[in-house]
């Protein structure tokens, strides 16, 4: 599966981070193609390409809050989860989103 | 009714409010602070100008803003861009008829739903579409919130909060250290989760309103974490791994400005015991500062605050007891690192059965 995702937490400073590459690392490990952006206090990193956008398969949202350009996903599907659900066993969620697009 | 407000996300529209508005407390206050040093003096003996005095003025005008933003972020959260500017009237309104924090969390999810409720209900030809986010959604939303706010929500939160004010300075010293220990033990629980969460709209609610000892507890507690864990480690360097005392180096300097995130990579190894650790040294760290009735000028900033707390050195006992139960508590029931948790990469988790996958709380939209 191709993925994009978002990760984003209530300070911005730490699970932010760690949602990220938990995300990034657990969705490699099952062979599936990941960027991710952060939005965290200092705003967003590592933006995601709007290529990679378009040719999802599915987008992540690992967020606690609302987040700022989210009309880029428009009639895409989008998964959203708490970066805490997240965190505690990436490559468990990961089953789970591989479940429900294949459904 | 889940297009005007579905109440699952009532907690993700609070706490992008208030991740908008921390970075305004802490520019704010420091701001305030600093200026307040500068002057050397008294606020009253300030002057009219001069440095130490536009930085005072500067922060603490800042610091009116606070229940704007909160309120304007929430209702943005609720329902986009558009609720943006009835937000920061309905919040400065909640400001000025002094219901504060909570009136600015009310005030927002309730221009958000009045901002949904105008998207659904008016309905204009398509000529005119125009009309409805230039003109009437932003006047409906603030002229119907405000309303509301005055008729509806004012007396309610005014008289919660004085029989809450009323409560709390009745306490006997002997409740009073219970409170603030409870206090203290809920801002270090979950590492800034929901139940610190909670904690930390307590203590700020209480300090709109004046009353400033709930926040110095949740300052101490939240760098006992951090110091506490540093100390520990310092005492047993045999029960942390490699990787953990780099982590500390940073965790530590972090914890002193309360930025307590530095050490949740160590708590998540071993969960239980730090957690633990850290509720024995806040519970006794809170309640000795409640107890004290320190109160403290700043929402936040670690050591920076300590010089606004009404009694410094009480804020330095209390911290202190804190960090060394904390750690002493930590090194005695920690286990030592074996050649396997050195090893051990980082916690991907695992693979579920199909019927533990359907515990994994997703939402699909």
């Amino acid at each position: 599966m191709k993925i994009v995702g978002v990760a984003a937490c209530t300070a911005g400073i730490a699970h932010t981070y760690i949602a990220r590459e938990k995300l990034v690392k657990s969705a490699e490990l099952r062979g599936h193609k990941i960027s991710c952006e952060t939005q965290g206090n200092i705003g967003i990193e590592d933006e995601l390409d709007q290529k990679d956008i378009a040719e999802a398969d599915v987008v992540i949202l690992a967020i606690d809050v609302a987040i700022d350009k989210t009309e880029r996903f428009k009639g895409k599907k989008i998964i959203k989860v708490d970066t805490s659900t997240l965190i505690k066993n990436p490559i468990g969620f990961i089953q789970k989103v591989e479940q429900v697009i294949q459904k | 009714m889940k297009d005007i407000i579905n109440f699952k996300d009532l907690k993700r529209h609070i706490l992008t409010g208030i991740s908008y508005f921390i970075p305004l407390v802490v520019g704010a206050g420091l701001t305030m602070a600093i200026g307040r040093v500068l002057a050397g003096q008294a606020v009253a003996n300030l002057g009219e100008s001069g440095i130490g005095y536009w930085m005072f003025q500067t922060g603490s005008l800042g610091m009116q803003m606070m229940t704007p933003v909160l309120c304007a972020y929430i209702a943005f959260s609720v329902s986009g861009k558009v609720a943006l500017a009835p937000g920061f009237i309905i919040g400065w309104l909640a400001h000025n008829i002094n219901t504060g924090f909570i009136g600015g969390m009310v005030g927002g999810i309730l221009v958000g739903v009045v901002v949904n409720l105008c998207r659904k209900y008016i309905k204009l030809p398509k000529t005119l579409e125009a009309l409805r986010g230039m003109l009437l959604i932003p006047f409906l939303a603030t002229a119907i919130s405000g309303l509301l706010m005055f008729a509806v929500i004012k007396g309610p939160i005014v008289w919660l909060m004085a029989q809450l004010t009323q409560f709390l300075q009745s306490l006997s010293s002997g409740s009073k250290f219970i409170y603030g220990g409870a206090l203290g033990a809920m801002a270090t629980f979950d590492f800034g989760g929901p139940v610190n969460k909670t904690a930390t709209a307590f203590a700020n609610a209480l300090y709109a309103e004046g009353i400033r000892d709930a926040k110095t507890v949740q300052i101490i507690a939240s760098m006992i974490q951090p110091l506490g864990i540093g100390l520990s480690c310092l005492l047993t360097r045999n029960k942390y791994t490699r990787q953990e005392k780099e982590t500390l180096k940073a965790a530590s300097i972090m914890g002193c400005f309360m930025i307590s995130e530095g050490v949740i990579p160590i708590a998540a190894r071993d969960l239980a015991r730090v957690v633990t650790a850290c509720v024995c040294g806040s519970f006794v760290a809170g309640g000795m500062s409640m107890m004290w009735g320190n109160s403290s000028e700043l929402l936040n900033g670690g050591f920076i605050a300590f010089p606004f707390f009404s009694s410094p050195t009480h804020g330095l006992i209390s911290l202190a007891v804190g960090v060394v139960i904390t750690a002493v508590v930590l090194s005695i029931i920690k286990k030592p690192v074996t050649e396997a948790d050195e090893n051990r990469g980082e916690d991907l988790g695992q693979e579920l059965s199909d019927q533990d996958l359907s515990d994994i709380q997703i939402e699909i939209m």
